[in-house]
């Protein structure tokens, strides 16, 4: 297991090398918008881009993930999956133009998640370059329909109809490097609406405001008790509503994540949302709408499995300090189905999901050099125990 | 009167650039011409998009296909970090100034691309704006097909459909190319109709044989594209130019007034051309002074610029040039 571990510099440097090629993919990918369910011309163009950079078999499956498969050299082997999702969170549908300078990459969703699909599609050329041929078969996927409503469709489906065993799966994020995820909290996602019916001139100055029924509902969240352990919080991330400041609003929403590392607290609490919500309703006489968006089950490898420990090594051995936390992406679809599956991030970022989001152009190399490294590591069967 | 025009041109002489995507082509095609391509990137104050240009290039067209043999950054004495951002990337940057320094000094990108042909290597040289928002390798590639996989085509030029940026992450989809549809063609339709049959003549971006750009002048300002055009075809005929479709190239709009002193460069060096060729008599001297009103509390006030032409002779008649090129073969 050491080899990977002492060529690990000369791979940094190695990779520096292409840097033009790797940037050039991030670019050129990142800069086609692809908002959650409008992928299509992003996948489209890495496939594309793919077969241009040799890989053995590149096609874009029924659900619409884009796949380049590197054949192994041994055919009975397992495949190893390196996945980075495809969609951004900006809903922009035109195309989006980045900045690049000496030191870093900036544009809209560069460091979620257009980075790592430039650095997928960079893999082929830098497997080349370090002159890295696996026994598995190594297949580069970007799953689409991941992000808030799309729910992981991309990868449960892919995942679902895979015809072949898969020793093991590496998840790409762009940032931050020092990220190594191997267990996901269980995990609600879901929306509040309401609705007044609109305005007539009889009743608009007594309708209800719409506003001020979700604030009600966010107090009444808030007065949930939420325990230390299991370990439980619930996150209000979004807020629209109303139409201009003089008129009482007739439609609000609120987005929130019910999160905790046990299934049924997470259940339990959605049930007591539901509660409040029909409360209310009952209370204001209004449409209150709750709505579950996506959902995912606590799952984990353990924090001694030997893919964890391979990657913490790793890492080390860049300079690199590993920090772990949950993480609700792909990751948690592989482990539950019982692949072994980590999350890495490849640099450093800011600003993640706003307009000025950037990354580091020089740490970026470190991150890369985890991908290589692990593969070796999961060829030479860390997984396979 | 009716005109006389080389009427099949269009046709034959205007490709789109998914033409050459095939790069393989491209580079067997140099090989058995056994020539060098140098490209060439005239800057000032570029530091938002001049990496980018760099890096796409050096990565679809040195790294990945050997089609270029270098990459030259001209700068014109940027004040931002333009030149140590191209030197990050490993580029060869020069100051204009630094070129032939003896000789007088002007400032614009006319100088930049003469200067270029005193600093690069390659038999052929493509000219590539510094500041394109979605610059994409296609622009360099896509004026090297008809260069490469002709015989005869010694010279080409983009034309776009080219949106102007509005504002941030703002396009209008038309628009752009208003000096060339309010000058240049009505002058090339009097003049040489030819000429008309380029789409966009005053694009930035073209390319050429080394052996063509160093026998024709060079202005220095915006008159350079417009006096090219006019001398290679006087020299060499259309049959030896070509217009290439690079799609769409997202540029920053210019202002009524700037796109004024821009078409009063061109007509300027339009005149000036037609005069050598004893084409037109002009009877008497034409200014250099383009005059302007702005509105200055209530009351109009003059704003005078002076836009004084000046002229490079062709490359090859300079005697620096003439030493340091005379043992290569021209292609």
């Amino acid at each position: 297991m050491e080899k990977y571990l002492d060529v690990l510099p000369t791979f940094v440097d190695r990779i520096r090398k292409v840097r033009e090629i790797i940037i050039s993919n991030i670019v050129l990918i990142g800069q086609i918008s692809a908002p959650t369910f409008y992928e299509r011309r992003r996948a489209e163009f890495l496939v594309e881009r793919l077969a241009d950079f040799q890989v053995d078999e590149c096609s874009i499956d029924d659900f619409g993930n884009p796949i380049g498969v590197i054949r192994g050299s041994s055919p009975e082997k397992r495949s190893i999956f390196v996945v980075a999702h495809l969609d951004t969170f900006s809903e922009e549908r035109t195309d989006q133009h980045y900045e690049v300078t000496d030191k870093i990459i900036s544009g809209v969703s560069v460091s979620d998640n257009s980075a790592a699909v430039g650095v997928l599609a960079s893999m082929p050329e830098i497997f080349r370059r370090l002159k890295l041929v696996f026994e598995s078969d190594i297949v580069l996927v970007a799953p689409n329909h991941t992000l808030a409503r799309g729910n992981m469709r991309g990868i449960r489906r892919l995942l679902q109809k895979w015809p072949d065993p898969i020793r093991g799966a590496i998840c790409l994020e762009s940032v931050e490097l020092g990220r190594l995820n191997y267990y996901s909290d269980s995990m609600i996602r879901g929306e509040i609406t309401c609705n007044i019916v609109s305005e007539t001139h009889a009743d608009r100055y007594h309708r209800p405001n719409a506003i001020l029924i979700i604030n009600e509902v966010i107090n009444e969240i808030l007065r949930l008790g939420l325990p230390q352990k299991p370990r439980t919080q619930i996150v209000i991330g979004k807020i629209t509503g109303g139409l201009n400041h003089g008129k009482i609003a007739y439609e609000a929403k609120i987005g929130f994540e019910i999160r905790s590392d046990a299934n049924e607290m997470v259940k339990k609490l959605y049930g007591d949302i539901r509660d409040i919500v029909d409360e209310t309703n009952k209370t204001f006489a209004v449409e209150l709408k709750l709505n579950r968006i996506s959902n995912l089950n606590a799952t984990r490898l353990p924090y001694n499995h030997p893919l964890v420990k391979c990657g913490a090594r790793i890492l080390n051995r860049l300079g690199v300090k590993a920090v772990s936390e949950p993480s609700e992406t792909a990751l948690s679809i592989f482990l539950q189905r019982k692949i072994p599956a980590i999350t890495l991030g490849l640099t450093r970022g800011n600003n993640y999901h706003q307009d000025g989001a950037i990354i580091e152009i020089e740490p970026l190399f470190k991150g890369i050099a985890q991908i290589p490294a692990l593969i070796m590591a999961i060829d030479n069967g860390v997984c396979d125990a | 009167m009716g005109c006389v025009m080389h009427k099949n041109w269009i046709e034959s002489n205007t490709f789109h650039h998914s033409e050459f995507k095939d790069l393989d082509r491209l580079v067997n095609a140099k090989q058995r011409k056994n020539i060098s391509i140098s490209l060439c990137l005239p800057t000032l104050n570029e530091e938002k998009t001049i990496a980018k240009e760099i890096v796409i290039m050096r990565s679809e067209l040195m790294t990945r296909y050997p089609l270029l043999d270098e990459i030259v950054v001209i700068d014109s004495g940027s004040t931002d970090k333009t030149r140590k951002i191209a030197r990050a990337y490993g580029v060869t940057v020069v100051e204009a100034n630094d070129i032939l320094p003896h000789l007088e000094k002007y400032k614009g990108k006319g100088e930049n691309l003469w200067k270029a042909l005193f600093v690069t290597r390659g038999d052929i040289i493509i000219y590539i704006d510094a500041d394109i928002k979605n610059i994409h390798h296609r622009f360099a590639y896509g004026l090297l097909g008809p260069l490469l996989l002709s015989d005869n085509i010694r010279f080409t030029k983009a034309f776009y459909d080219r949106p102007i940026s509005v504002g941030k992450n703002k396009w209008r989809p038309t628009g752009g190319g208003r000096v060339t549809e309010l000058v240049t063609r009505p002058l090339f339709s009097m003049f040489m109709p030819d000429l008309t049959q380029f789409l966009q003549p005053l694009s930035g971006e073209y390319a050429g044989y080394r052996s063509l750009f160093e026998k024709v002048p060079f202005y220095i300002g915006y008159g350079v594209e417009t006096g090219m055009l006019i001398d290679i075809y006087e020299k060499w005929g259309i049959d030896v130019m070509a217009q290439v479709d690079l799609d769409r190239r997202v540029h920053k709009n210019q202002d009524t007034k700037a796109l004024g002193r821009m078409a009063f460069v061109i007509i300027k060096t339009f005149l000036q051309r037609v005069q050598k060729l004893n084409r037109i008599d002009v009877k008497q001297d034409i200014f250099d002074e383009m005059i302007q009103y702005h509105l200055v509390r209530d009351k109009l006030q003059p704003e005078i610029h002076v836009l004084d032409q000046h002229e490079r002779p062709p490359m090859i008649d300079i005697p620096e040039y003439q030493e340091k090129f005379s043992s290569i073969e021209r292609k």
